[in-house]
């Protein structure tokens, strides 16, 4: 008896062996879709939640604004956004639902952590996306990928120009363990030495995002502290420096936006950052979007709900320009349609952060401004 | 024929109907990548269960580091494997093979060093001990350059495409069935018998005559070594791999398999790594937001309820009545004169040298019966020292 | 030498819940896997209360109170039944209480940090200290924590309570005997701890301004491998090793091996462990059959 048992497991083994050989043609999930499917990933929950939730607020308006018009050609969009919490292995298998939920084109992951796991699965299936805040240059790494945000680079140059010109005594703070700002950081550290300048830095990591009283401390005397980092540490930092008496200008890049909410009054010091969206312009489309966004959500919308609305916008505007017509294209069909429209020459977007265009690296070209949050 | 029994071929029968179930799924085309990934989650679990049930269960020390040796497999296997890659061996599964050789034998080495320490402590301060290692390891691989540092090690040329193809999971599921090989047969010599016996009683065990720092040893290392096999496969599901992942959180995760299948229970590892992996999946699809967050409340309710009863003293005459064991001995059909024989005979051996049971086969009246009991009892020793 | 200080307050937050752990473990025998958990619930009942009070007083009785009743439900309900068990089931029930706990209260509060009201963080200044590069938060830290680490000795020393405690921690047996009631000195342990860790937890937002679910896991492993530094079940131990992991945390931090910190401290405990198992000031139990 045993034999026999042991000459099935054989089998079933042997059985398995070859099925693994075989492959299996790709399905298409989107063929009973009726409307066009824009899915992606984002914080909802956890330390980063706020973009996740700015983000969703942001692209559902405009999915909303899209089928209020007609949609394109008469169909529809659908919209949804799974919660990764921002971790790699959550993002991963959101993206498999989502794909198997029938998504055809997709605003990625908003956080660069996810965004790469997002990526390497939506390399296998050639899905078009373009995240709205991924803003790390493995993100776009494959051909099928694109972004509206600044890369990480870009804003760390930008930094280094921007604090070398102001300010003497320079310090930066800033988080090892984190793609996006490790990525700008070191972007930073280069243009620095460039400029010949120099400057102080400390790191924290995943480990110990908490307690900040070392790094200040260290920092104290400095006139300026470069933090490229995101909201929720930047405002412990921000107490912990009225706690030990530093009054340095914080200076952030777009992970600052949501800072708002994380300080209150007893924060005097100064706090600048960069960022591609002003809340306050007198551009009629942004005027229209801030109006629009807090009606329905009954705040100021942040870069974030700037950088899903545009992305959205943008999408459909790329599938209008790429006389996309049937609703149940698959991903792979349609990633090379609309890529082949957005980086010609004639596609110029124009959405509320900012006019772009795209090339193949998937990057999006386009002017920052830097916004000072006076207390 | 006169020896068979089903019980120790239900694990390989688990293991081997889930590969069926997942293969004829893919011939037939029905196989979602989701599903896949699930598999592969599934194997690995299972991997992880039972070769923490060798250390918690059977040789008795709780281990809260277990995520620590898998932490080892991951990232040292997937840096072998993407280096691998690179130097131009562009065959996936030679590749993931290899890796998890490599990845299991670096984690069993860690579990030997861990092993040391086992030796000069037990209880409560090795729990504390495999805790610390689990957050050294995390801490150490997240700071070398080589590993991609705290971003995490990018894999992403290792991943399997679930949708053109179910190699993963075959082989996650393959070395699940060798692992259960290995174990059961481990379990039932004359080495899982020592092994019982330290859990039970170590220092009657070391007046038998019994090795206990190699026995000890022993299982850290099988364990670690299984459990860096498992770290390797998820190298290949995600990337990057990232030390966060391994965090004690997850190592009790783990710790809540064995508990909930049993403790000393490798069947009942096996059905609680497969329900838990699939509850967690279900879970997550169906909550979002701060609601995900039920799934931890459910885990700790259910975690309590099962230890709580399964332990408390007062609970004792209760529990023997309607155990699971004895829940299905309603059902078995047996001939009742056979079944008083058996009665009979297990009526001579006294019941209270259960030591002695264990280690002398020539006691018990029918040699597989004795080492073992069944699920119900074993669940009942799991926590004796 | 700010360092310095700043490693001492965080020491006197970690000898603080240590104490938790120590006495727990010194009268029921058992480890309190949830404790790390009661000091987050602390942090959240001060966060809550100042949103609707401006009082730090009020919030820090509310937060006291809770986490007194918090522990104190937590043993009747999850480990009163496993009096007698073994110690491995006891260890994973509390587990089980710590997920529980944590679900509970992102379900309740969500997973975003929650920064506490501006009120808390508006202490007095304190000239010399303040001029010295000691921030005001450090200072009271560390005095109170000595105030009450005194006073837990004193309780225990002269106290019919506190010296049933060491009766019940020395012999539980004698001590049943000597008419002792057994039950209540462990309730009364775990209010005691439990009441220590809301003060944790009231420290621990003077040094970081924002309660969330898992506020309490690392300070409370930390704790943990502090108590099993200074000797597991010995107080005096628990003082010790808190403190001794708070300077070393600090110093670590602020050299350049600061992203080994988590590695160094807990390579620490292995190298106590391995040199004396017991931990510092443990005492040696003579293994019996």
């Amino acid at each position: 008896m045993k034999k026999i048992l042991a000459l099935v497991l054989v089998a079933v083994m042997m059985l398995a062996t070859f099925a693994s050989c075989g492959e299996s043609a790709a399905t298409n999930y989107a063929a009973n879709n009726t409307e066009y499917f824009i899915g992606g990933t984002g914080p909802l929950t956890g330390d980063a939640s706020s973009y996740g939730i700015s983000v969703q607020n942001g692209a559902k308006l405009a999915v909303e604004k899209i089928n209020a018009n007609g949609g394109l050609n008469g169909v529809n969009f659908k919209f949804d956004i799974k919660d990764d919490q921002a971790t790699a292995d959550k993002a991963s298998s959101a993206y498999d639902q989502l794909f198997e939920a029938g998504m055809q084109i997709s605003f990625g992951s908003v956080t660069s952590g996810s965004c790469e796991a997002f990526a390497a699965k939506a390399a296998n299936d050639n899905l078009f996306f373009m995240t709205p805040s991924a803003s790390a240059e493995i993100c776009i790494a494959e051909s099928n990928a694109f972004r509206v945000c600044f890369g990480d680079p870009d804003q760390g140059v930008l930094a280094a120009e921007e604090l070398v010109a102001n300010f003497q005594n320079i310090g930066a703070i800033y988080d090892e363990s984190d793609t996006y700002s490790s990525g700008i950081f070191e972007a930073f550290d280069a243009k620095m030495k460039e400029l010949n300048a120099t400057y102080t830095v400390k790191t924290f990591n995943a480990e110990n995002k908490l307690d900040f009283s070392t790094q200040v401390e260290a920092l104290k005397d400095c006139d300026v502290i470069f933090l490229p980092i995101y909201y929720t540490e930047a405002g412990l930092i921000a107490k912990v420096a009225v706690a030990k008496g530093c009054d340095a200008v914080l200076f952030g890049c777009d992970g600052f936006d949501g800072i708002a909410g994380q300080i209150d009054e007893t924060v005097t010091n100064q706090i600048k950052y960069i960022t591609p969206f002003d809340v306050n312009s007198t551009d009629a489309n942004v005027a229209e979007f801030v109006a629009a966004y807090e009606t329905a959500y009954g705040v100021k919308p942040d870069q974030f709900a700037a950088d899903g609305y545009d992305v959205v916008m943008a999408i459909y505007e790329a599938m209008k320009a790429a006389g996309v017509n049937d609703v149940t294209i698959d991903p792979d069909t349609l990633c090379e349609k609309v890529k082949a429209a957005i980086t010609a020459d004639s596609f110029v977007f124009t959405g509320v952060t900012g006019t772009m265009t795209w090339d193949l690296s998937g990057a999006a070209t386009k002017e920052p401004v830097i916004i000072e949050l006076n207390k | 024929m006169k020896n068979f029994k089903l019980k120790h071929f239900i694990n390989y029968a688990i293991v081997s109907a889930l590969l069926i179930f997942g293969v004829v799924m893919f011939l037939t085309g029905n196989l979602r990548p989701s599903t896949a990934q699930l598999f592969a989650q599934m194997g690995y679990g299972i991997i992880l269960a039972v070769s923490l049930n060798l250390v918690v269960g059977f040789l008795g020390e709780l281990s809260l580091g277990h995520a620590g040796f898998m932490c080892v497999g991951a990232y040292i296997g997937g840096l072998f494997a993407v280096v691998l890659k690179q130097s131009g061996l562009d065959m996936k599964l030679p590749v993931l093979i290899i890796s998890m050789l490599v990845g299991g034998l670096f984690a069993a080495l860690f579990g030997f060093i861990i092993g040391l320490p086992s030796l000069r402590l037990k209880g409560d301060y090795l729990a504390i001990v495999t805790l610390a290692f689990g957050e050294i390891v995390r801490n150490i691989f997240m700071n070398q350059k080589v590993f991609g540092g705290a971003k995490g090690l990018t894999t992403g040329t290792l991943i399997y495409d679930t949708r053109k193809s179910p190699t993963l999971f075959i082989v996650v599921f393959i070395v699940a069935i060798l692992m259960l090989i290995l174990v059961q047969n481990l379990v039932k010599s004359k080495h899982g018998r020592a092994i019982t016996a330290i859990r039970d009683n170590e220092i009657a065990a070391k007046a038998m005559g019994i090795n206990v720092t190699f026995y000890k040893l022993f299982v850290f290392v099988v364990a670690a070594f299984f459990a860096g096999c498992a770290g390797v496969i998820y190298a290949h599901t995600t990337t990057p791999v990232l030390y966060s992942f391994f965090s004690y959180n997850y190592s009790i995760e783990i710790l809540v398999m064995v508990v909930l299948g049993g403790m000393g229970s490798i069947t009942g590892s096996i059905i609680s790594a497969v329900f838990i992996t699939a509850m967690n999946f279900v879970l997550q699809s169906q909550l979002s937001g701060d609601l995900a967050s039920l799934k931890n409340v459910v885990y700790a309710v259910i975690l309590i309820i099962v230890v709580v009863f399964g332990n408390a003293p007062a609970l004792k005459s209760f529990r023997e009545r309607y155990n699971i064991s004895a829940f299905f001995e309603r059902f078995r059909k047996q001939d009742a004169s056979k079944r008083r024989d058996d009665e009979a005979k297990w009526a001579r051996v006294p019941s209270k040298i259960k030591m002695d049971a264990l280690l002398s086969t020539d006691m018990a009246p029918d040699s597989d019966e004795s080492i073992h009991g069944d699920i119900g009892a074993d669940n009942d020793k799991g926590g004796n020292k | 030498m700010i360092t310095l200080i700043d490693g001492l307050s965080l020491g006197s937050i970690y000898a603080l819940i240590a104490l938790g752990y120590t006495m727990v473990y010194g009268i029921a025998k058992m480890l309190n896997f949830a404790h790390g958990d009661v000091i987050m619930v602390g942090a959240y009942a001060i966060v809550i209360t100042l949103s609707y009070t401006a009082s730090p007083a009020v919030a820090i009785i509310a937060a006291v109170i809770l986490c007194t009743i918090l522990g104190v439900a937590i043993e009747k309900i999850a480990y009163k039944p496993l009096r007698g068990a073994s110690p491995l089931a006891v260890l994973i029930t509390a587990i089980g209480v710590s997920y529980f706990l944590q679900g509970i209260a992102q379900l309740v509060f969500g997973s975003q940090p929650r920064p506490v009201s501006a009120v808390w963080r508006q202490l007095p200044k304190i000239p010399l200290l303040n001029d010295l590069g000691i921030t005001t938060a450090a200072a009271v830290t560390l005095v109170c924590g000595v105030i009450i680490m005194v006073a837990l000795n004193l309780f225990i020393k002269c106290t019919k309570t506190g010296r049933a405690m060491l009766a019940v921690s020395e012999d539980r047996g004698a001590a049943v005997l000597m008419g002792i009631n057994v039950n209540r000195i462990i309730t009364v342990t775990f209010a005691i701890g439990s009441a220590l860790a809301a003060f944790a937890g009231m420290f621990y937002l003077f040094q970081i301004p924002n309660a969330e679910p898992t506020l309490g896991a690392m300070p409370g492993i930390t704790a943990f491998t502090a108590a099993v530094i200074g000797g597991i079940g010995s107080i005096p131990g628990a003082m010790v090793g808190g403190i001794l992991l708070g300077v070393v945390e600090k110093l670590c931090l602020a050299s350049p091996l600061s992203s080994y910190t988590v590695a160094i401290k807990f390579s620490l405990l292995i190298v106590i462990l391995l040199v004396k198992p017991t931990g510092l000031l443990g005492k040696i139990t003579r293994e019996k059959v």
